[in-house]
């Protein structure tokens, strides 16, 4: 027996040092108190100011103490539950977690029968939440698109309601405003078993944006109230352009983001203390000759290493971005940049990883590369979860055994750690030349087609109540008759 | 009587060498004969194994195990056998060619294909073409298994196939070869009847050749 005796549990990485941490998370409270936000909302203005703030006609300052108490009340470690009580589903907030999914909202999506690009239809949303149920390395459900085919108002709870009975992955649901925050959480509360088991066990997560540089919107500040008074996990989280809507550098953009977002903390805690809170937001860089904002560069993943660093010296949850590319199709440079922002996420530990299966610079959503992702997950989980150094794994009992010239193919110690002790791949090709030519020659971007087809014909995600049933149609009955005078 | 041939398919398939000669014994205490207890116990557990394997749904160490259980279930059960008079589906001679000394996947192979009902005379390593042709003139093997590790000693195959030939024995048996720089084409250019990438296949391609499968 060792005393003392220090163990490294897997692989992480650390950028900024304690002092640089320190200068950043001041350089965020000297933007709130000093700058502020425009805040588009009245009764957010009056509870921010009830609780400490200053307000000057929409600009609202925050005094550092109301920032700091604000982040001491939004817990690190928490659960957000699968909906059907299926323990592998739930999620698990704290620190050395790092989680994945799809990302909210692109307005196209790859075809999987057709692999074209086309507008974002209301059975996409099925079919996402049903992979993203079966892919073992994918941990939530967003839709990686904005349904064109309904009411425009009421894509995001026609949305819901398709993903919701599709997969008991924890979902992040994003909105437009009160309205439809409603329809989705009557969907998810009549599942629960009614808003005091919700609040219990929560089953989802509600996502908003606010605006680059320091616009709190009214959507997502009614968005965000609505979620504090039902207790529903939230992400405010702002999209920020370096170079255009933030700071060209990256410790400027991440200030700056870290502002945006620790405001709705700050309102959040006031409505709600304890609400779990994911701090945003997504950096990224503006190319300066493509005039995109870029999905696959190098800066995204560093931006939000940093922001990462930043939200849990803050002592905050982060949603992290990876998964995701430039590229328009299924194809290397997809592979490249989605697999390296995965590594770089994973190392980073960073909390809810999302934009998994975001191409084209997150104008199209694709399930294909989100399940090419699952595959560099898998290798990248296999990484961070590190090497185990004990008397067992060291095997020097095992090495005497064999001895010089042995083999270690029959030992016991071989039978009981080969599954665990290596990551098999699913989709990456280990075969021998004939074999892989045997199997069709496929190159991989087949392999992942063929895996995502295969999946949306034989995997069946757990039912929802019957009582559920009745109320997604209720909910979407209502919502209809909602908006049936407007165009 | 059943339950026994279960219980001997299950624990090759579960690759419990330990439990194997024991409940051989068992079974041959019972009474039962000896060609029964291989084909309805042992080689319905490792007919199991190879399409499992075949399926991918069983990993290499566990047919590995297998095989052991196979194996050391068969030594109990081997005198009787040859006493009820019963054959083996095919006999091999197996051996790592000349300048070779790695000799793990060649006696994989060998204890993987004793499993599956061969009689296997291995011949070891470093093991020079005329050799080679000595142990088919004495034991008329059905096959003659060739391993080489190295890319420098892949040569001495096609020498061992030369050998049987000048010897006029090349007709008398099927050639398989194997080993990591071993591929196909390989095989058909120096001549030999078939190849495995790895032990598991080198018995179904051992089945093949002696056309048990």
């Amino acid at each position: 027996m060792r005393t003392n005796y220090q163990i490294n549990s897997g692989v992480r990485f650390r950028m900024l040092s304690k002092d640089q941490l320190q200068a950043l998370f001041d350089g965020v409270l000297h933007v709130l108190e000093y700058t502020g936000l425009d805040v588009y909302h009245d009764e957010a203005r009056d509870i921010l100011q009830k609780a400490g703030a200053w307000v000057d006609d929409i600009r609202v300052r925050i005094p550092s103490y109301l920032v700091s108490r604000s982040l001491e009340m939004a817990p690190r470690s928490f659960t957000i539950f699968a909906r059907d009580g299926n323990p592998r589903h739930d999620i698990h907030i704290g620190p050395g977690l790092a989680y994945f999914g799809p990302g909210p909202t692109p307005p196209n999506f790859i075809d999987i029968e057709t692999l074209e690009r086309r507008p974002f239809t209301r059975s996409d949303a099925r079919i996402v939440a049903q992979v993203v149920d079966a892919l073992p390395n994918i941990d939530f459900c967003e839709s990686l698109g904005t349904i064109s085919d309904v009411h425009v108002d009421l894509a995001a709870s026609y949305e819901f309601a398709e993903m919701f009975p599709n997969t008991s992955k924890p979902i992040v649901a994003w909105s437009y405003g009160w309205d439809d925050s409603a329809d989705i959480h009557k969907i998810a509360v009549a599942e629960a078993g009614g808003q005091e088991a919700f609040e219990k066990r929560p089953n989802y997560i509600h996502y908003c944006e606010p605006l680059s540089p320091l616009v709190s919107t009214f959507e997502a500040l009614d968005k965000l109230i609505f979620a504090a008074r039902h207790r529903v996990p939230l992400i405010f989280t702002p999209c920020s352009i370096a170079g255009g809507t933030a700071p060209v550098t990256a410790a400027g953009i991440i200030t700056q983001a870290a502002a945006e977002s620790w405001m709705g903390c700050v309102l959040a805690q006031t409505i709600r203390p304890g609400l779990p809170f994911f701090m945003g937001g997504v950096l990224s860089v503006m190319d300066m000759k493509a005039m995109i904002y870029s999905y696959g560069a190098p800066e995204l993943s560093l931006m939000m290493a940093g922001i990462t660093e930043l939200a849990h010296y803050a002592g905050v949850p982060l949603w992290q971005t990876g998964g995701c590319t430039d590229s328009k199709t299924l194809d290397e440079q997809a592979a490249i940049e989605g697999s390296l922002s995965c590594f770089f996420s994973a190392l980073t530990e960073g909390d809810l990883c999302h934009d998994v299966g975001y191409t084209e610079s997150g104008i199209t959503g694709s399930i294909l590369q989100t399940a090419m992702m699952d595959e560099a997950i898998g290798y990248c989980r296999r990484i961070t979860r590190g090497i185990e150094v004990n008397e067992d794994t060291l095997a020097t009992e095992v090495i005497q055994r064999v001895g010089p010239n042995g083999h270690y193919l029959y030992d016991k110690h071989t039978r009981s750690h080969f599954k665990t002790e290596y990551w098999y791949p699913n989709l990456c090709d280990r075969r021998s030349f004939e074999e892989w030519q045997k199997k069709g020659s496929m190159p991989m971007r087949e392999r992942v087609i063929a895996r995502v087809r295969d999946i949306v014909a034989t995997h069946q995600p757990s039912a929802v109540k019957p009582e559920t049933e009745k109320v997604i149609t209720q909910v979407l009955k209502a919502a209809e008759e909602r908006v049936k005078d407007k165009r | 009587m059943s339950e026994i041939y279960q219980q001997l398919s299950t624990i090759i398939i579960a690759g419990e060498d330990e439990k194997a000669p024991g409940l051989v014994q068992k079974a041959l205490d019972q009474g039962l004969a000896p060609l029964e207890i291989l084909d309805n116990g042992l080689l319905v557990g490792m007919n199991e194994v190879s399409a499992r394997f075949a399926q991918e749904e069983m990993f290499v160490p566990e047919v590995l195990l297998a095989a052991k259980a196979m194996h050391d279930g068969l030594e109990v059960l081997r005198p009787h056998l040859v006493a009820a008079g019963a054959k083996p589906i095919g006999k091999i001679v197996l051996g790592t060619v000349k300048g070779d000394i790695h000799d793990i996947g060649k006696n994989l192979v060998g204890m993987m294909c004793e499993g599956a009902g061969f009689e296997v005379i291995n011949l070891g390593f470093d093991v020079d073409p005329e050799k080679f042709v000595e142990a088919v003139k004495k034991n008329r093997p059905d096959i003659v298994g060739m391993s080489a590790m190295l890319t420098t000693t892949m040569i001495a195959m096609g020498y061992t196939i030369k050998a049987l030939q000048e010897a006029g024995l090349r007709d008398t048996v099927k050639v398989m070869i194997g080993g990591s720089p071993v591929d196909a084409e390989i095989a058909e250019r120096i001549g030999a009847d078939g190849y495995a990438y790895n032990s598991p296949t080198a018995v179904e391609l051992a089945k093949r050749l002696v056309g048990a499968a």
